[in-house]
């Protein structure tokens, strides 16, 4: 399919998505290794397979990611009910084998470690978490739910459209709070070699290095795609946003 | 040296006065100088207690131990051993950043933590890309100039040679530099990847030259400091020593002349005698109160904790915080605009390769009487990894199902992105605000901004931007705003009306108090600023070394509070 030609004014603006958008119908599923809903543009590519050639203390630190899932410690039951739900919607995540988003941003939180800075309008962002939980369970309780996390999938991304537009009335400055979470759930998806798998990205290249830098080119342990469909076009064509 | 000889003597050339290459281990990068490291007792003496141990207070430390100073750093953060405490991951690279409380306010809020602040031995210069340009003579006099921002105390050619000597030192890789003073580099540029190729003739369409570098990463022989193996984490820390931070362009050799680091030491207050000299720092240390006693002291925490420190060492004699009787400390941060632009390629360019900072244009550099702003910004390249790639389409909007196309579409897509030069403006500042932090400190506040001009400039400088991608080939663009750098909060003046220390960084009112890191900058330009603040404390080192600065009595003028009132 010939690429489309766009600029970023004509990018697609978010708007509530109706029904259940998935990735593209001919995305082929994984056959080596793992990817998030196992669907990926490299089918055969599983960078942990690499592993042996990184240095040990990235290898530990990467292979724990798959290795040792931390339990539930810093959110109680019902805040990660929510936050497991909104996780899942914003990283499209709607079956196994899922990226366990919330486990890294609890055990961010568990370890008490901060990012450097909050806004003026904003706790903590662990307590700006735990406001985003209560503040989504509220919302869909408005709209005749039990709770966020029991409401209609459809409901459940039709709230999420409307915080990332910044279109809540919540006590707490939507569209800053927006910024926080999504910062700590991107943090922990793209950290995850599941989504590198997903991606194609090279991965640790510590101590051999890169050697083929040009377009096109690929070291001989990288792997071609198998879909490269733009997904600007894409995007807009089947209506995901 | 003649450009000729320069050419002629390429990559050969070893520093003067900087062994540092040549006392690394080529088998391990912790440093060798640290286990016979000289110790200092706390009530022992010393010529200067630094406090951070970046790029500038390691150049100061380097280059005064050379001339026989005592000299103690204190770093809040860790000594790194590279082999042990970091690793070839984005998210992994999370304990070299700023990570203690700190609160953002303002119209245009600045983000902290790992887009612009470091901690540990060798500071942000451990996670910055790598790039390390000059800035233009015109950046010393922009008022004089453009009409706009200030002008610095000193002139351009009283950092050029310290601008040479550093670029030895690092060393710098780039093409010859045709912009500003125009001058060449020790080192050759590096190969760049199949995005940069791409972007340089984008721009070359749009009529708009590009070079490779400058950047300070090995490029050849150079000591035991291995070549780049071009796996794409500099922001991470560079496992392999290959890019140059203070940790391997000056430490080593500071420690060979017997300079003291110590980390894990928090300096909390500059303490002041009765007659409103200094007399050291206190710091906490495992948990415990200590003070190190010193002749002079030299503040090196950069923008945020540098004017955070003088605010909270209030006295009697200096109710407001140290350098501070006009209400400056703190006043004119600045960051840099730095819009991003991404273009998506028929072909796989996998920009996680090579060094994040490829190729760079200073085209824009100067106030051009046909834009409608003054001054102007730098072109240069950004590689951002999965995570920061991910950040990129989040900020265009996409979350979701669209989110994970665009990621999943990560190979195909090549990064450019600005430094606009912002200007400086005095309700941009650090403050107290009322929480502590673990020490019992006030945390620091940064308000910030932005003015018309500088609105002007990141929107004419991100049209630019999607003109050469465009041009490139590009598909598809995605464009989004973030800021980069960060300078100023402790201008240098020559008044202290203007400024809180002078041209020899030695705050107004207090004799043997220096400020030697990038707040002193009373400008920008839209230059990456680490090679300038280390040629700032370079030269300081030079004159405090031939004591042609004197920090027995006090600044020449006086206090502008005790100063006639002007006619």
């Amino acid at each position: 399919m010939p690429p489309v030609r766009s600029s970023a004014e004509h990018l697609p603006q978010r708007r509530a998505d109706s029904g259940l958008p998935g990735p593209p119908p001919e995305l082929p599923r994984q056959r080596r290794g793992v990817t998030p809903q196992m669907r990926g543009r490299y089918p055969d590519y599983d960078v942990l397979s690499e592993a042996q050639h990184w240095d040990s203390v990235t290898r530990e630190l990467v292979l724990d990611r798959v290795r040792k899932v931390p339990p539930i410690r810093f959110f109680d039951d019902a805040e990660a009910a929510a936050l497991r739900a909104f996780c899942d919607v914003v990283t499209a995540q709607d079956s196994e084998p899922r990226i366990p988003v919330l486990e890294m941003v609890d055990a961010k939180f568990h370890a008490g470690k901060l990012d450097g800075f909050r806004y003026e309008d904003l706790p903590e962002d662990p307590q700006t978490w735990r406001a985003v939980a209560a503040s989504l369970d509220r919302t869909a309780e408005r709209a005749g739910h039990s709770s966020f996390a029991e409401a209609p999938v459809e409901e459940r991304r039709a709230i999420v459209a409307r915080f990332a537009r910044g279109e809540l009335d919540w006590e707490i400055p939507v569209q800053r709070a927006w910024t926080v979470v999504m910062r700590a759930v991107l943090s922990a998806f793209y950290s995850h070699p599941w989504a590198w798998n997903e991606i194609g990205f090279g991965g640790p290249a510590y101590p051999r290095g890169y050697a083929r830098l040009g377009a096109g080119q690929r070291e001989q342990w990288e792997a071609p795609p198998e879909f490269s469909r733009d997904p600007v076009g894409d995007v807009r064509e089947r209506g995901l946003e | 040296m003649s450009r000729r000889t320069r050419v002629a003597l390429k990559g050969a050339v070893r520093p003067p006065e900087n062994e540092s290459a040549f006392l690394l281990d080529p088998h391990r990068r912790g440093l060798p100088g640290r286990e016979r490291m000289r110790r200092y007792g706390d009530s022992e003496p010393v010529d200067m207690v630094i406090v951070g141990a970046g790029a500038g207070g390691a150049t100061l430390a380097q280059r005064l131990a050379r001339r026989g100073w005592r000299i103690v750093v204190l770093e809040a953060g860790p000594f790194w051993d590279p082999d042990s405490d970091w690793v070839s991951d984005e998210a992994g690279a999370h304990d070299l950043y700023w990570t203690e409380p700190r609160v953002i306010g303002g119209e245009d809020p600045v983000e902290l933590g790992k887009n612009n602040c470091g901690r540990g031995v060798g500071g942000s210069m451990v996670h910055y890309a790598g790039y390390t340009p000059r800035f233009h003579p015109s950046d010393f006099e922009v008022l004089s100039r453009d009409g706009v921002g200030a002008d610095w105390p000193i002139a351009y050619a009283q950092l050029r040679p310290h601008y040479e000597r550093l670029e030895r030192e690092l060393p710098v890789a780039g093409e010859w530099w045709p912009w500003g003073d125009p001058h060449g580099y020790p080192h050759a540029p590096h190969p760049v990847g199949g995005g940069a190729l791409s972007a340089m003739e984008g721009a070359r369409r749009c009529g708009i030259r590009m070079r490779v570098g400058p950047v300070g990463i090995t490029n050849g022989s150079f000591g035991n400091r291995p070549h780049c193996i071009y796996r794409g984490l500099c922001l991470q820390g560079c496992k392999v020593g290959a890019k140059a931070s203070p940790l391997v362009t000056h430490i080593p050799d500071a420690l060979e002349h017997g300079v003291e680091i110590r980390s894990g030491c928090m300096v909390t207050r500059i303490e002041i005698d009765a007659g409103g000299r200094c007399t050291g720092v206190s710091y906490r240390h495992e948990e415990r109160e200590r003070f190190q006693r010193a002749d002079t002291v030299a503040v090196a925490g950069y923008s945020i904790e540098t004017p955070r420190l003088l605010l909270h060492s209030t006295s009697a004699r200096f109710p407001a915080g140290l350098g501070n009787d006009n209400d400056l400390v703190g006043r004119g941060i600045m960051v840099q605009g730095a819009p991003q632009v991404a273009g998506r390629f028929e072909q796989e360019m996998r920009m996680y390769k090579a060094p994040p900072p490829e190729i760079s244009s200073e085209q824009f550099y100067e106030t051009d009487p046909e834009r409608d702003f003054a001054r102007g910004f730098s072109i240069q390249t950004v590689g951002p990894l999965p995570i920061g790639w991910a950040e990129h389409v989040l900020a265009d909007g996409h979350w979701g199902q669209a989110l994970r196309e665009y990621v999943r579409d990560y190979n195909h897509w090549y990064t450019l992105g600005v430094l606009c030069e912002l200007l400086p403006r005095p309700e941009n500042r650090v403050t107290l605000a009322e929480e502590r932090d673990r020490h019992g400190m006030p945390v620091a506040r940064l308000d910030y901004t932005q003015c018309d001009n500088d609105r002007a400039n990141i929107a004419y400088a991100k049209r630019k931007l999607s003109e050469i991608i465009s041009a490139a080939g590009a598909q598809d663009v995605l464009a989004i705003d973030r800021y980069a750098h960060l300078v100023g909060g402790c201008a240098m003046s020559d008044s202290p009306d203007s400024g809180v220390v002078d041209s020899d960084h030695r705050a107004w009112g207090v004799p043997n108090l220096f400020v030697a890191d990038g707040s002193v900058m009373p400008t920008q330009g839209s230059a990456n600023p680490a090679l300038t603040i280390m040629a700032l404390s370079s030269r300081l080192a030079e004159r405090l070394g031939a004591k042609r600065v004197h920090t027995s009595r006090r600044p020449a003028r006086p206090l502008a509070s005790s100063a006639p009132a002007p006619a």
